[in-house]
């Protein structure tokens, strides 16, 4: 009996012997060139990817030795894929990480200090950059900075009404709810944890709340308790999509399906490039303090690089002020590591930017203060507690209780 | 036992076609949905063809045949390895005795335990020190070592099977050891070994960990982890997503179709002795 016909069988075992045979130099070295790799999320972003790869290919364009080949990886993976990579030895020479990745790869000795190649004397770095040292050693630059403010989008408020106060957002969000529409998006499930503990945070620190004061934690203080509540009090509402995720709401807010969202200027630029004909708007987020979240995005050089060298090249490169024009333009309402001006003619296009610009004295980092570099496990105990309080009915307040004990009880560890 | 009236066989047949159907139909409507109708309150179930340029610009403006290739050589790879490995070793379990072999058999299984993300750093390292990063000879050896206990398990049954006496005929007529294996047992396995290929052939093609960790050059991407870079942080693609996903299954039921008659005959071997 034949299993397979004789040609097939061949193209089969040639088709294998194809892919035993290595498939590319891990790092080519084209024409002399010394290859580097950067890896970022953003790389993969329908409306900025593009865009940002021929950021990277004007730098190549303007070198005969350096190479900076772009890989984009999925959000939802990113993180892991570096650290598995770093831990095995390897990974991309450059990593675009989020801040909370950021403060897990400084204490473990995944990325390089910039002290050596970047001085902060020779840059008119922006004020976030100072999150980026670590026991005073800069370990990366700002590639994004971006604050977060409401978006709505007026058509969808009934009488055009802009809530000013957390309870106006929450009846406005109810309003704007039905026939398909919902009135209000956010994250609230473990697989956005990355993106839930943006949102939360930006719950608390608009009620006042802070994670910790520098020395001690503060998880069950009483404001960190009246935004936990009132993130409880919207996921009751009826007005969110649950469980829809953020690439979801977000297309649904792009289609005219969401009329509010607490949201990133990146999300603003990307609504702007690839929604041209969605009028939405910005103001400021209707808590009652002006304190939100920041995206702060850091270039860092890993550790296992063997181009040391070309990677801060590059770095250098991008921080100077005329690629950093470029990158800002490039990333929407969001910031770049310099301090970059916006045209008039920007701000006159896009009356939402001077919004995100002016949160920026209220922008606080998503990190646990005084606690900066044991976030990610202060992040897991807070989110499972608070998911207690959504979707176990739990009390805020002893949900919040608990998450300070157990929190406190890791710390000593 | 009776057999079912007419009309309700066909019932049923018609209803098991549209429940593991409907999937793929939906995935097909969706891709052919524009944006502005996806979140319709009122879901659009018939296909609109005036956007069946999507999937043209798949593979225009994106690199899915590269991808599939990729996935292919990865998965052909696989299978191809995966058999030729495991044939010897499980003849060696079905036909001889020797010290440790219930302890070796149960080993080969051991491997199975322990789920990928926990050997990705191991392999990482490993095939850093080897210079196969970034290969996809990387991804078909990661992929096989996977697949191998479970191939060798799966052919060790059907080699059982295999009347010894057909062996020892073949070896009073002069045949090799080898010849043994290939010429005689390797024809009257040929189901299993194609429910065995079927097994391999999906693994590698549906990896994702691997694929994602052990390759970064773009060029080399599979299909699984290009597939995967569209869900975006800030928004992903639905109907650019769905087209691929349609192109995706497509190699994977071709090869299942082409060997599903042995599959199924595989199966039922043995079911009745005597």
């Amino acid at each position: 009996m034949k299993l397979f016909p004789r040609r097939s069988t061949l193209a089969a075992i040639a088709l294998a012997a194809a892919g035993l045979l290595p498939s590319g130099a891990p790092i080519a070295l084209a024409q002399g060139k010394t290859t580097i790799t950067f890896a970022g999320v953003t790389f993969t972003e329908a409306g900025r990817g593009d865009r940002l790869r021929s950021w990277v290919d004007k730098y190549n364009k303007s070198q005969d030795k350096i190479e900076v080949q772009t890989i984009g990886l999925p959000f939802a993976t990113f993180a892991n894929t570096m650290f598995t990579q770093m831990g095995g030895g390897g990974g991309p020479d450059i990593i675009r990480f989020d801040t909370i990745d950021f403060y897990a790869a400084v204490p473990a000795g995944r990325v390089l200090p910039f002290d050596d190649y970047i001085k902060d004397s020779d840059y008119k770095f922006s004020a976030p950059n100072d999150y980026l040292k670590v026991n005073g050693k800069r370990y990366g630059v700002a590639f994004e900075i971006s604050n977060y403010v409401m978006m709505y989008n007026p058509a969808l408020l009934k009488d055009g009404k802009v809530p000013a106060t957390f309870d106006e957002l929450l009846a406005i969000a109810k309003s704007a709810s039905g026939g398909g529409n919902f009135g209000y998006a956010y994250r609230a499930t473990m697989a956005e944890r990355n993106g839930f503990w943006q949102d939360l945070c930006n719950f608390v620190f608009g009620f006042g709340g802070r994670w910790g004061d520098g020395t001690n934690l503060t998880l069950n203080s009483p404001k960190v308790i009246e935004g936990v509540a009132a993130y409880k009090r919207m996921y009751d509402s009826g007005a969110i999509p649950r469980g829809a995720d953020a690439a979801t709401y977000r297309r649904m807010f792009w289609e005219g399906k969401v009329a509010i969202e607490i949201d990133n200027g990146g999300v603003a630029g990307i609504f702007n490039q690839q929604a041209p004909n969605l009028q939405f708007l910005a103001a400021p987020s209707p808590f009652p303090t002006r304190a939100q979240g920041l995206i702060l995005a850091p270039l860092t050089v890993n550790a296992n690089t063997k181009n040391k060298d070309a990677a801060f090249a590059f770095v250098k490169w991008a921080l100077q002020p005329e690629n950093q024009k470029d990158l800002q333009d490039i990333l929407g309402a969001s910031s770049v590591a310099t301090v970059v001006p916006r045209s008039a003619d920007d701000l006159a296009k896009k009356p939402w930017l001077k919004i995100y610009d002016d949160q920026t004295p209220n922008a606080v980092p998503q990190l646990v203060a005084g606690f900066e570099v044991r976030t990610p496990e202060l992040q897991q105990i807070i989110i499972e507690q608070v998911l207690k309080v959504l979707q176990g009915g739990m009390d805020p307040k002893k949900a919040m209780d608990e998450a300070q004990e157990l929190a406190v009880a890791k710390m000593k560890k | 036992m009776t057999a079912l009236p007419t009309p309700l066989r066909i019932s049923a047949v018609v209803l098991l076609l549209a429940l593991a159907g409907f999937p793929f139909y939906w995935m097909f409507v969706t891709s052919l949905t524009p944006s502005s109708d996806l979140f319709a309150s009122t879901p659009n179930f018939l296909p609109k063809w005036g956007e069946a340029g999507v999937y043209r610009e798949a593979f225009e403006k994106i690199p899915v045949a590269t991808w599939l290739l990729n996935s292919l050589i990865v998965a052909g790879g696989t299978t191809f390895l995966s058999l030729a490995i495991a044939l010897f070793p499980a003849y060696a379990l079905s036909r001889f005795k020797f010290t440790g072999k219930g302890v070796i058999g149960l080993s080969l299984f051991a491997t199975q335990m322990l789920p990928e993300a926990m050997l990705v750093v191991p392999l990482y390292a490993l095939f850093g020190q080897l210079k196969i990063l970034n290969t996809l000879t990387a991804l078909i050896l990661a992929n096989t070592a996977f697949t191998v206990p479970v191939v060798v398990w799966i052919l060790k049954g059907a080699i059982d099977g295999v009347p010894e006496e057909i062996e020892e005929a073949a070896r009073i007529d002069g045949c090799s050891q080898a010849g043994l294996v290939w010429c005689i047992v390797l024809p009257l396995i040929a189901p299993t070994l194609a429910a065995a290929a079927v097994i391999a052939f999906f693994h590698g093609w549906n990896e994702y960990v691997f694929a994602q960790t052990l390759v970064s050059s773009e060029s080399l991407r599979t299909a699984s982890v290009g597939l995967a870079g569209f869900v975006g942080e800030l928004s992903t693609p639905i109907h650019t997503v769905m087209s691929i996903a349609m192109i995706y299954t497509v190699p994977a039921i071709i090869f299942y179709l082409f060997v599903q008659k042995y599959v199924v005959s595989g199966m039922t071997a043995g079911g009745v002795k005597g």
